[in-house]
């Protein structure tokens, strides 16, 4: 017949692939048309927020530096240039001082504690500090932290990034008599995944 | 009109000539999950506390002023009743001339794991089912001269003290992408970037496909499985509607930067715990921050920076000897 597209053999004509082809197109027009609707209906990536005034830039704190136990302080009750000298030269630290692990290069207390005024440190320039101030003393050696602790970038910072922020200053993570940091105690691991139990409800509601 | 017919027929003679069991079977078993269904639903549905209004919650990007003030007086509402705390719900929006970036120091990171505690108590995750948004990876030291492969990091490593010698550690959470795979193939809107480059997840429209999770390169997002889980003692109350608010069974979560935090000013949470200053976080178009110092001066460098995923958080070396 005219309108059969099967032979007298029985084979396949044009119009099997046509359908072939009508499909495929239908298909795009449908995966396209599903895109354009996805497009159309995708939310701004943005929502219109209400102006709101800027917070300012603050000023950077020093934290105090922490303590030092009450038996050391003043130095000069000991240290009065008269019964006690330290002595020019480095040996074994004794009465109060017996438990100072004293591993901070070659130095000896004299490099950064005044000999005449023990309560203060003295900087290289013969001006003296006091302790509190003991990052004006580091960084004459250690300069090159000064403008990354400046920055932030060396060393801890909390409070805001945008507003006040606090700094700590070298000693409270490196004991000056011995700098290197130790290890400490970490938090416990994450449970694997086949230690975790799921509920479909809370505990309470079982 | 022949195609058409012949299609059909030819179709169904396929299918008739396959036997129709597969289909019965099917048909079987839609009933038996259906059965489930019906016997599960009422305990899901009163755990999920199913209420009208979350449900029909248009997107947080379309929701008016107005519409977005019911939301927050609503969740203020429900909070305040469920954990008895002052609950305060915000949804401040986005700074002027802000793009957060946050560094990481390797070479400072002794993977102690405070910076996951103080995210857990921040942000609101389940406590069982475990939930965390920060992963410690732990690494050989000797490893590292050739290159890391993240699959090859040890997230469960244990140790008296650390850090543990001859390893390094490297914390992973959210890396905020500029072109972030996650939030292309959201197929609601459910996720996506904010100005100040924050990739967010708005938790009420999160249908809980996990596309998301398939297309992070960094394992970033965690999908609650079971019911969360959360004590009213740990619930922070200073909540952001797309950052910390509790989440419910069957969605996904991820690290927001703090945004409660961050857009008020503040530092994230992890960066308050860090015990040795290795986490950094500032404004990348601020010349000043901290966050430019470091990309300045430091070997800075991105994970799987391959995938140019763009991502806004930084790994870098921050020790150069000492000096």
């Amino acid at each position: 017949m005219a309108g059969d597209d099967h032979d007298l053999n029985g084979d396949r004509h044009p119009p099997i692939q046509l359908t072939i082809w009508a499909v495929i197109a239908l298909a795009v027009v449908v995966i396209a048309g599903l895109f354009t609707v996805r497009l159309e209906y995708q939310p701004e990536t943005t929502r219109d927020y209400p102006p709101r005034p800027q917070i300012a830039d603050g000023e950077a704190i020093l934290l105090p530096a922490p303590e030092v136990a009450d038996d050391y302080l003043p130095c000069n009750d000991c240290h009065d240039g008269v019964t006690r000298e330290e002595g020019p030269v480095p040996r074994e630290l004794e009465f109060e001082h017996e438990d100072t692990k004293l591993a901070h290069g070659n130095l000896w207390c004299r490099h950064c504690h005044d000999a005449v005024d023990p309560n203060n440190l003295r900087l290289a320039d013969a001006s003296l500090v006091p302790l509190e101030d003991s990052w004006k003393l580091c960084t004459q050696c250690h300069g090159k932290k000064l403008p990354e602790w400046r920055a932030g970038v060396h060393g801890k910072v909390t409070g805001n990034w945008r507003g006040d922020r606090e700094y700590v200053t070298c000693v409270f993570c490196h004991e000056p008599h011995s700098p290197p940091t130790v290890p400490i105690e970490g938090e416990p691991r994450p449970r694997r995944p086949e230690e975790i139990v799921l509920r479909t409800s809370s505990p309470g509601e079982e | 009109m022949g195609i058409f017919s012949r299609n059909k027929k030819a179709r169904g003679q396929k299918e008739g000539a396959q036997p129709s069991s597969s289909r019965r079977e099917f048909l079987k078993t839609a009933a038996t999950v259906g059965v489930g269904t019906a016997v599960g639903a009422p305990a899901v549905a009163s755990a999920m506390e199913f209420d009208f209004e979350t449900f029909m919650q248009k997107n947080f990007r379309e929701l008016s002023d107005e519409e977005l003030q019911g939301v927050i007086d609503r969740l203020e509402r429900k909070y305040s009743e469920k954990y008895g705390k002052d609950v305060s719900v915000s949804a401040i929006g986005p700074m002027d001339g802000v793009l957060y970036g946050y560094g990481l120091d390797i070479s400072r990171c002794i993977g102690c794991r405070k910076c996951v505690y103080a995210c857990v108590d921040e942000n609101n995750q389940s406590r069982d089912p475990e939930i965390q948004w920060i992963r410690v990876l732990e690494f050989e030291r000797s490893e590292a001269l050739r290159t890391i492969n993240l699959e090859e990091g040890n997230p469960y490593y244990e140790h008296e003290k650390v850090p543990e010698k001859g390893k390094f550690y490297v914390p992973i959470s959210c890396q905020h992408c500029e072109d972030s795979p996650c939030s292309t193939v959201c197929p609601t809107g459910a996720t996506w970037r904010e100005p100040d480059g924050i990739v967010v997840i708005d938790y009420d429209w999160c249908i809980g496909c996990r596309y998301c999770m398939a297309a992070c390169p960094y394992g970033a997002r965690h999908f609650n499985w079971g019911e969360p889980n959360l004590p009213a003692e740990d619930f922070n109350p200073d909540i952001h509607i797309i950052g910390n608010k509790p989440r419910t069974r069957g969605v996904v979560e991820k690290c927001s930067f703090c945004i409660q935090r961050v857009r008020k000013g503040r530092l994230p949470a992890c960066h308050e715990a860090c015990p040795v200053g290795a986490r950094k976080f500032g404004n990348l178009l601020d010349p000043n921050s901290e966050i430019r110092y470091l990309l300045d001066n430091k070997r800075t460098f991105v994970l799987k920076a391959e995938l140019e995923t763009n991502p806004k958080f930084f790994y870098f070396w921050g020790t150069e000897g000492r000096s």
